[in-house]
């Protein structure tokens, strides 16, 4: 397909990805779809920027909801301390946050790799997420930060749904086109050369340590605006935004969807939010397993599909090609 | 603070710090061997637990539960541990994702069949009282733990060093692969080994039972996050590491409670970020990077 | 081009390096030939900076980089070729060539795709160094050779002023071996080279000088000529390794 062809395309999906409230109300007027579809595209976001160091950079953080729960907890507070809901504001907040603690957290992890990395990451960001529960005075601790101020832009105010999803697919875009842009360009390809032979990048010139640490506060920064997002769709931060299970999700959504690619976290997150928020309406009220089924499904994918979704449609569509 | 109050707070160190030894034992021990970080090891713990209510529950005596929790939990790894992490053997970090599939399935199973609710358990009738100690009184389940502890410790530095299970744990942590290229059968090693670390996960959920209760979130906080922070400090694959790590921060996370309350947390952090930072692979461990 | 001065290097108990001392001339091809064990590849990783020294100073062009990492020591003109193959295996060998190309003008450029110049100069290095027509073959799918011209395109593509080959050679047919050696050999006299060999025809015909080491100690320094009467050396190989005529 021609580039331009391609790029048309893009933009149309885009306009009605955007717009999807609006052309949907006629068959869908309970905002179900809106809100799944809302919920999703944050995760979409979270697992896109996670998906810039397990898949391209090689590390696998497991810490990496420590941001997204920074980012919501920055402009929680950042609208209620500073009194004003103005957007630039409050997700500049959020990005400044997340972007800050990432770099502390990056300087102690970074020179550490695979299982190691992994183990550091998640330790880290639980200690986060601990304080998070722990520091009633500043977070609401285990009561949570409750009447996140709605996002505002000059007069325009967010916080209807149709417009916060507007405000959210807006953002998804956004990122999809940032993290797009940096997996392409020479920053992209770098990443990609220390994951497969970090001493051989040393040996052409490369300083590895920064560019891990570039990626980890870039993909943390992004974490934390998806968190910032989360925080005005619900008015509400918890603990558990930064805790253990966001970062585990995030990564399942990545894995499964299939790492190292655009369209993997983004039909990661699709799946994930299907099993989170469909199946449990399809199963009998009394049985409430959708975490096992996800973790089953994941064990799935790891034993059998390690590249994920978009692995197995590629090996797929070339089977069919070659026929 | 008075005497009284640093010295009880010294014992409730020393009992968490005896805790996270049962608990982070485990870990330490299938990461040496298998160089497999068990990300599963908090819901075996919680398993460990709520196993235990059901069998105090049963048949009244808590010391049933003691055995029978460990025993229940060592099945799990030995199905575990063939049907799944064998089929991923030498993919290290997919092993250690694959732990990580089995804990939301194990975790969600738990609320679905016990329910989510905040259980408790009492300490067993004979551990349940107080004893006077210097100016105040203490919980002797407390005291038991610690007795526990070192029991443990000492029999598992028997077992590590004067058996001869204990020299093939030793030969495999140094090297898994040489063992299996000595004909020894590293099917039966690594699945016994396995079970092992789920047991001591699943006894460490019931001893820690009467003193942390029973409920969700357990198998994070205090389950897989204490056990990877005493590891990580203390040094992983090692037993003299979990001691290590178990006697730094028992004591470090209940003073650090005592004294700055709401923020408790940040002095392991700032422990941990010191260790990684001065020397990565903690005190007294041995890391190999594996990919 | 470089000096070294009473380096040594120790890994646990055993003793590598054993105060080793020698200077390289820009422009000189220099081998280092020894027998098993003798500290050559902890040579050329201290040289390229991988490892530390634990006394001893480096100098490179007149600087001393005793400090320096690998990665600054590249940026000043040093390249490294390692004894065993390290490559980004799921990549082209275009695209190895590229990150190699690419490293001088440094990482941090973002939104737009890496400029053609990048692959047009990886194909060229390749055509270099005989790998014309491989250039989208991944390299897990080349052969050993292969890959050993692929290590040497890397290499070079980096533009450096000095190049440490260790074994290049190692493992190759002797169609493939004299294939390497005479593109070494035809490489641009500026370059300094230091070359670590076992292969001692590829060695004269590539050295000017060679320094001969043995347990961690040179024990014979000079040109192939001398080297080749020099007892000693005899001595240490046991006559076999330097019958060539």
């Amino acid at each position: 397909m021609r580039p331009l062809a391609r790029w048309a395309l893009v933009a149309v999906a885009a306009v009605a990805l955007v717009t999807f409230p609006y052309w949907s109300a006629q068959w869908e007027s309970t905002r179900f779809a809106t809100t799944l579809l809302r919920d999703a595209l944050i995760l979409a976001i979270f697992a896109l920027s996670l998906d810039l160091l397990v898949g391209r950079a090689g590390m696998p953080s497991l810490g990496h909801a420590a941001f997204f729960g920074a980012g919501g907890y920055a402009a929680g507070i950042a609208s209620q301390r500073l009194a004003t809901d103005q957007l630039p504001v409050t997700l500049g907040a959020a990005a400044v946050v997340a972007a800050l603690l990432a770099l502390v957290i990056g300087v102690l992890v970074v020179r550490s790799e695979g299982i190691f990395f992994l183990m550091l990451t998640l330790a880290l960001a639980q200690i986060v997420f601990a304080i998070a529960f722990q520091w009633t005075a500043v977070t609401g601790g285990s009561n949570g930060l409750s009447g996140v101020g709605r996002p505002m832009l000059a007069t325009l105010d967010f916080s209807s749904p149709d417009l916060m999803y507007v405000l959210v697919s807006i953002t998804f875009v956004a990122a999809a086109l940032l993290v797009w842009g940096l997996a392409r360009s020479p920053y992209g390809r770098a990443l990609i050369g220390v994951r497969e032979n970090e001493r051989r990048m040393r040996a052409l010139g490369y300083d590895t340590t920064r560019l891990r640490l570039s990626a980890f506060v870039v993909a943390g920064t992004i974490a934390g605006i998806a968190g910032a997002l989360s925080a005005y769709s619900t008015r509400f931060v918890s603990a558990q935004d930064a805790g253990l299970g966001n970062s585990v999700r995030a990564f399942v959504t990545v894995l499964v969807g299939g790492a190292g690619t655009l369209a993997g976290p983004i039909a990661g997150s699709a799946l994930v939010s299907f099993i989170e928020r469909v199946v449990p309406s399809l199963l009998p009220v009394e049985l409430r397993i959708s975490e096992a089924i996800l973790g089953l499904v994941f064990i799935a994918f790891v034993l059998f599909a390690r590249q994920g979704m978009v692995g197995v449609g590629r090996s797929a569509w070339l089977r069919v090609r070659t026929r | 603070m008075s005497l009284e109050l640093v010295f009880q707070q010294a014992l409730n160190g020393l009992s968490f710090g005896a805790l996270l030894f049962i608990l982070a034992s485990g870990l330490s021990l299938v990461f040496g061997m298998m160089d497999v970080v068990n990300l599963a090891h908090g819901a075996f713990y919680m398993l460990g637990a709520y196993v235990a209510l059901s069998v105090v529950q049963v048949t009244g005596s808590f010391w049933i539960a003691m055995l029978a929790a460990p025993l229940a939990l060592a099945l799990v790894g030995l199905v575990v541990e063939p049907l799944l992490l064998r089929r991923l053997r030498g993919r290290h970090l997919d092993q250690v994702l694959l732990t990580i599939g089995v804990s939301l399935v194990i975790v969600d199973l738990i609320g679905q069949l016990w329910g989510r609710e905040v259980r408790s358990l009492s300490a067993p009738p004979g551990l349940d009282g107080s004893v006077g100690l210097i100016g105040g009184v203490y919980p002797v389940y407390r005291l038991f733990v610690i007795a526990f502890g070192v029991v443990l410790a000492a029999a598992m530095a028997v077992v590590y060093r004067r058996t001869r299970i204990g020299m093939l744990i030793r030969a495999g942590v140094e090297d898994a692969e040489m063992l299996g290229a000595l004909g020894i059968d590293t099917n039966r090693l690594f699945a016994s080994t396995f079970a092992t670390g789920a047991a001591l996960a699943g006894l460490a959920g019931v001893i820690a039972a009467p003193v942390f209760g029973v409920q969700p979130g357990m198998d994070t906080d205090p389950g897989l996050l204490y056990s990877l922070v005493v590891v990580v400090v203390g040094g992983l694959g090692t037993l003299s590491g979990a001691v290590a790590g178990s006697l730094l921060i028992g004591p470090a996370d209940t003073f650090g409670k005592v004294l700055f309350q709401d923020v408790a947390l940040a002095v392991i952090f700032a422990i941990v970020a010191l260790v990684l930072l001065l020397k990565p692979t903690g005190l007294l461990g041995r890391i190999r990077i594996a990919r | 081009m470089i000096e070294i001065r009473e380096l040594r290097r120790a890994f646990g108990g055993v003793v590598a390096l054993d105060g080793v001392s020698l200077t390289v001339a820009e422009g000189e091809r220099r081998a280092v030939i020894g027998p098993n064990g003798a500290g050559k590849t902890t040579l050329i990783n201290l040289l390229a900076g991988e490892i530390a020294p634990i006394g001893g100073a480096v100098r490179l062009a007149g600087r001393d980089v005793t400090r320096l990492r690998s990665w600054q020591r590249a940026r000043l003109g040093l390249a490294h070729v390692y004894q065993r193959t390290e490559l980004f295996s799921p990549l082209s060998a275009r695209d190895n060539v590229a990150l190699a190309v690419a490293a001088r003008r440094g990482p941090y450029r973002v939104f737009r795709a890496p400029p053609r110049s990048e692959y047009a100069d990886a194909d060229a290095m390749l055509g270099r160094v005989g790998l014309a027509g491989r250039e989208d073959v991944v390299v897990h799918a080349l052969s050993h050779g292969e890959r050993r011209q692929l290590e040497l395109a890397v290499a070079l593509a980096q533009s450096p002023r000095l190049l440490l080959l260790d074994e290049p050679t190692a493992g190759m047919s002797p169609v493939e071996t004299a294939r390497i050696t005479e593109l070494v050999a035809g490489l641009d006299r500026a370059l300094t080279i230091v070359i670590v060999e076992h292969d001692m025809d590829v060695v004269f015909r590539l050295a000017d000088r060679i320094t001969v080491l043995h347990e961690g100690r040179v024990i014979a320094e000079g040109t192939a000529a001398e080297v080749r009467g020099d007892v000693r050396v005899h001595d240490v190989y046991l006559g076999k390794a330097l019958t060539v005529a």
